[in-house]
């Protein structure tokens, strides 16, 4: 992607000398609006729901990072449950950033082990596992996905004993192009961070006192070593997000973009991308058969009377 | 003469809660009156919460209601605007706003416009008003009323304002949306709403009362931020974003007649040369036969006529 004309990216991180993140300077944001509408959001989604605590999947990275803040901001860090949850090939460093943040907020933190579960299905060193032979060769793209749905299922079965909702930690940018496990790290009770991108991220991240070296590496799923978000999908964020922010938000057409200096491939690519994820952004389609249907003509607000737990 | 005391009830009312925002409005109304309230205004809604889908029909209230009728007993030597789900008698749904005065409902307002696009759903569960008249109050001035969406159209403050209105008023339900560092307070919807009804005032030279709720309904953060301004266009008084409260705000009434004989704009303004225009533009939408008899000779170059090159 090429950048648009008079398009100067502005240096994130304000007055320090050095470039802590690019911000494309249409996606700047109010970070104190952004912080008191999300802060109000969470309080009110666990109000409504009956919950007072929360409890999210610490990565290590930014997304997760931010969250976490948010939430202990929200409902104070003592009512905050982060848990670790590294596979046995996870960097370090995710262990390490994690920590660090556990500390920073002085929340309650659990750490548990994936590796035996994503090894018993798909087998370890030669030995078959639950999942037979074939799931020995399973390829990275199928072993990914289990990971992040295996941190699901430990993340609502500790849920109960905590008592808390699961926090959502997925940004705008990777919900629009589908870098998301569909029941795995985007399962969740409610999203503080849905609405951002990845840039906006960075943005209210710096904001809040997120460490500087989680806003700085480069983003990583951490499914297996070296991988990072761009090497991967072949883009750069802040150029990722001006595109869809342009796209989706500011509903330019294509020969738009193209006069904006996007290149042709690059929006090709993302609008199909986008497209071909949209099964991702929604609940599943139900058959209409009866008078009234769920999500159809039965339409409720998920918060309506009656509907707190507690 | 006494200022007018205008108490802004910016509140977060509780999804589908009706008994419970009952009791908040008689808690803000015995707040307001211990203030030396002359006029309360709550937000659009502010009986039920706004994102109702199918629960509208579940909260709704005919006008004849005794709970708004008891919400209208705590209004002696008072008078409140409050915002509900009424139910007509043939069974439709509005979104009204009704001015409660002296214990009694005075007035209702049926909400005119209802945004059905981006994140507004309203004509799916609610049926639109079809009336714009003022009213007057014991207050003194004529007042008009408004919701939200009504005035996002031009014709709702300038019709309300040549009935007579000298305080308008608009209660509402704002999404906070489009966050953006480039605006005056961050946020696009603020930014426009505020530009709006400074103008409005300014236009009509009437005070403009606006009362926006604060709180969280599902996905959408409402973003507060109510505001009076005078018929100058001046902005009086502006609420914290966001935040819940009850702010009282003094007006001088004699400051609509300062304004509208310094700037008489009301007086210029021509309702007849609008109607007939409105008329033809009806009539041409419609492609109706125009009455010619009606209309003024139109020595205007016709459609397909030659022009000078």
């Amino acid at each position: 992607m090429a950048a648009g004309a008079g398009h100067e990216p502005v240096d994130g991180g304000g007055e320090s000398a050095e470039r802590l993140f690019e911000l494309p300077p249409e996606l700047a944001i109010d970070t104190d609006v952004a912080l008191r509408v999300i802060v109000g959001f969470i309080r009110n989604q666990l109000r409504q729901a009956g919950f007072s605590r929360g409890l999210l999947g610490l990565s290590g990275g930014i997304d997760s990072a931010l969250v976490a803040f948010l939430v202990a901001d929200a409902i104070g860090p003592e009512n905050l449950l982060c848990v670790l949850m590294p596979y046995r090939t996870s960097s370090s460093e995710s262990v390490e950033h994690g920590r660090l943040v556990v500390g920073r907020l002085g929340c309650p933190s659990d750490a548990v082990d994936i590796s035996p579960i994503v090894d018993g299905y798909f087998g370890r060193d030669g030995e078959e596992g639950a999942g037979g032979a074939a799931a020995t060769e399973a390829t990275p793209l199928r072993r990914g996905n289990f990971m992040a749905r295996a941190r699901m299922c430990v993340l609502y079965d500790r849920s109960v004993e905590w008592g808390g909702l699961v926090v959502g930690t997925g940004n705008k940018t990777e919900s629009l192009i589908g870098y998301t496990t569909l029941f795995g790290d985007s399962a969740c009770a409610f999203n503080p961070i849905g609405d951002l991108y990845k840039s906006q991220v960075r943005q209210v991240a710096a904001a809040v006192g997120v460490p500087e070296e989680i806003i700085r590496k480069a983003p990583s799923a951490d499914l297996w070593p070296g991988q990072t978000d761009e090497a991967e999908a072949g883009f750069h964020y802040p150029e990722l997000d001006r595109l869809l922010f342009w796209m989706i938000d500011k509903r330019r057409s294509d020969e738009e973009l193209l006069a904006m200096g996007f290149l042709e491939a690059q929006i090709e690519r993302v609008k199909r991308l986008v497209a071909v994820s949209e099964f991702k952004r929604q609940v599943p389609p139900v058959a209409k058969l009866g008078p009234r249907t769920t999500g159809v003509d039965y339409l409720y607000p998920r918060r309506r009377p009656g509907s707190a737990r507690r | 003469m006494h200022p007018l005391r205008i108490v802004l009830a910016q509140l977060a009312p509780r999804l589908g809660m009706l008994d419970e925002n009952l009791a908040r409005h008689m808690e803000a109304l015995a707040s307001a009156r211990a203030g030396g309230a002359d006029l309360v205004v709550f937000p659009e809604l502010g009986l039920t919460g706004y994102q109702l889908q199918d629960l509208a029909a579940e909260v709704a209230m005919r006008v004849d209601d005794p709970r708004l009728a008891g919400l209208a007993a705590a209004t002696v030597g008072l008078s409140a605007i409050v915002s509900f789900v009424e139910e007509a008698s043939d069974h439709r749904l509005f979104i009204s706003a009704a001015l409660l005065e002296d214990g009694a409902v005075r007035f209702v307002h049926r909400k005119l416009f209802l945004p059905t696009y981006g994140l507004f759903d309203e004509r799916r569960f609610f049926a639109a008003g079809d009336r714009l008249r003022t009213v007057d109050s014991r207050l003194g001035p004529r007042l008009g009323i408004a919701v939200c969406e009504d005035f996002w159209h031009l014709a709702v403050p300038e019709t309300l304002a040549l009935d007579g209105a000298q305080i308008l008023i608009n209660v509402s339900s704002s999404p906070g949306r489009d966050l953006a560092a480039m605006h005056e307070v961050g946020l696009g919807t603020a930014a426009s709403w505020r530009n709006l009804m400074r103008t409005y005032a300014q236009l009509t030279t009437s005070f403009v009362v606006f009362c926006n709720r604060v709180g969280v309904d599902e996905t959408i953060s409402f973003w507060g931020g109510s505001e009076v301004i005078a018929p100058s266009g001046e902005t009086i008084f502006t609420a914290p974003l966001f935040d819940e409260g009850l702010h009282f705000v003094d007006i001088e009434l004699g400051d609509v007649r300062r304004e509208r004989i310094s700037l008489p704009l009301l007086r210029d303004e021509r309702p007849e040369l609008h109607l007939r225009e409105l008329r033809r533009i009806l009539a041409e939408r419609t492609e109706m036969a125009i009455d010619a008899a009606s209309d003024p000779p139109d020595d205007r170059p016709q459609p397909g006529a030659s022009e000078p090159s």
